[in-house]
């Protein structure tokens, strides 16, 4: 028996690991086309904050792949991909063979289609690699002035880390008129605004980006507005695009994402998917946590232990010290039967709000207090009713270990 | 003693529990993990941890 697990990053690595973890015999053999052994991807904001130096970057010792008899090939990238014979080609030189296949090729970037991204000195950040060339391209020649397309998490982490590397003007341009538009509602935004803007990062909203100009690298960017910003490198961080490219190619079907269903199987028998690549009832998550649940669903299934995936509520924390935000499930309820409770202290900054449904919570916000935030967000996960804590959620001085025992 | 989530990846250190299979005994409080210590979930490091109170 021998699995092939293509990519590995998180959904992949977890995928063998937890394979063996469930005693699997079988051969498992990771293909991915970065040159490093497996490492978080979060480490990368602390990386270009000069917080994490690149070697302890990775998650496992050196030995941790042959410790675990998986056979890890880094650096090779699979070029083709054949879903009858169970087959993919590696380097375009080498086909092999599976019993079969995970496919946890991830996501990328997603660039704007607009004129001048080409340019010296457009960034985006996935990899070591693009964090090396950003911190390279950062610390050459007189200090950039820094421009983040994006007010989403990644790309608030990103600014924050580059004004913690010591540059001055870092600025976030959001399309939207508000930060966090997935994640927050307008009061929320408004608020964590503030909190940043103390900091030292600077934002423009509602701004749609046009051109990017400049002679050999980028100088400017320009907006649909006819407004102007000066930039002397530009961070892309406006959303991620599944990597369906040998999906597509080998037939498998596909939407945005790779379709899977509740086992996780593509629409080809014995070839499965998981993390940002799939796309599971109209839902593609982009998140750790998901890709987690999914690469672990994988194993079990491919283990034998049949086991079905029902979805994973997204949560979010902001990762920038000094400000807490934590977020989870439904912020923005449309439709009928929601119930919101909130509490907002503009001068403390702290804004609270819980969505319920038929009295479970199915929804929160927690900005500017730590304390309840992680409490909370598990409660949204477990899609728990409160019960007689209900009315008590949202004062300072509540016992949140409490509601561990609901 | 607190127990410790990671912010990547919901993870939750529990003192009492250690983390056996990375040579930490039960006892060890977050603040005693050596500086290399990951998340045994998703492996980022130890700076992402916070404390749940
Ligand atoms: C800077 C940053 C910070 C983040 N922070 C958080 C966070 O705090 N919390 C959170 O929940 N999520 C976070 N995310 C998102 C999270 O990293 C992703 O959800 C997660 O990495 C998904 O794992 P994956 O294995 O599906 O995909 P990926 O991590 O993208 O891994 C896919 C791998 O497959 C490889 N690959 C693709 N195609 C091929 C091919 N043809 N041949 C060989 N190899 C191939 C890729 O090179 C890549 O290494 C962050 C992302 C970034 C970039
Ligand atoms: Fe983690």
């Amino acid at each position: 028996m021998r699995t092939i697990i293509l990519g590995h990053g998180l959904a992949g690595t977890m995928a063998g690991k937890t394979l063996r973890e469930l005693g699997s015999p079988a051969e498992i053999i990771i293909i991915g086309e970065e040159k490093y052994p497996y490492y978080p991807r979060p480490n990368l904001i602390d990386f270009i904050a000069g917080d994490l130096p690149l070697n302890r970057m990775f998650a496992f010792p050196p030995d941790w792949a042959e410790k675990q008899k998986i056979q890890v090939n880094y650096g090779r990238r699979i070029t083709g991909l054949d879903k009858e014979k169970m087959a993919v080609e590696i380097d375009g030189q080498e086909w092999i063979k599976g019993d079969n296949l995970v496919l946890a090729t991830g996501a990328a970037p997603l660039l704007p289609g607009i004129p001048g991204v080409e340019k010296k000195g457009v960034f985006s950040l996935r990899t070591i690699d693009d964090a090396q060339s950003l911190l390279e391209f950062l610390t050459a020649g007189p200090e950039p002035e820094v421009v983040v397309l994006g007010g989403g998490l990644l790309g608030l982490e990103i600014a924050r880390a580059i004004l913690k590397r010591g540059l001055k003007t870092v600025t976030v341009v959001e399309y939207f008129n508000r930060l966090l538009p997935r994640q927050l509602d307008e009061t929320g935004a408004r608020l964590l605004r503030v909190q940043l803007e103390k900091m030292g990062l600077k934002f423009l909203l509602g701004k749609e980006a046009a051109e990017i100009e400049g002679e050999g690298k980028v100088s400017q960017i320009k907006f649909k507005d006819g407004s102007q910003l000066p930039a002397g490198a530009i961070i892309v961080a406006a959303g991620v695009k599944p990597r369906i490219e040998l999906a597509l190619k080998a037939g498998l079907s596909c939407n945005r994402g790779l379709l899977v269903d509740d086992y996780l199987q593509t629409s080809q028998a014995g070839i499965y998917a998981a993390g940002d690549v799939a796309e599971h009832r109209g839902r593609i998550y982009g998140l750790i946590p998901a890709a987690f649940d999914q690469a672990r669903t994988v194993a079990y299934n491919l283990a034998g232990q049949e086991k079905k995936y029902e979805g994973t509520v997204p949560a979010n924390t902001l990762k920038v010290a000094g400000v807490f935000l934590t977020t989870a499930g439904l912020i923005l309820p449309e439709g009928e039967g929601f119930e919101i409770l909130s509490r907002l202290d503009e001068e403390q900054g702290v804004y609270k709000k819980l969505v319920f449904k038929d009295n479970q919570l199915v929804g929160a916000i927690w900005l500017g207090v730590k304390k309840g935030g992680q409490e909370i967000s598990r409660l949204v996960q477990a899609r728990k009713d409160p019960g007689q804590y209900k009315s008590n959620l949202l004062a300072d001085n509540f016992d949140f270990s409490r509601l561990n025992n609901l | 003693m607190e127990k410790w989530e990671c912010t990547a990846c919901g993870y939750i250190y529990d003192p009492e529990a250690g983390d056996p299979e990375h040579d930490i005994p039960p006892g060890t409080p977050f603040e005693s993990l050596p500086d290399d210590w990951v998340c045994p979930q998703c492996g980022v490091s130890k700076e992402f941890f916070q404390k749940i109170d």
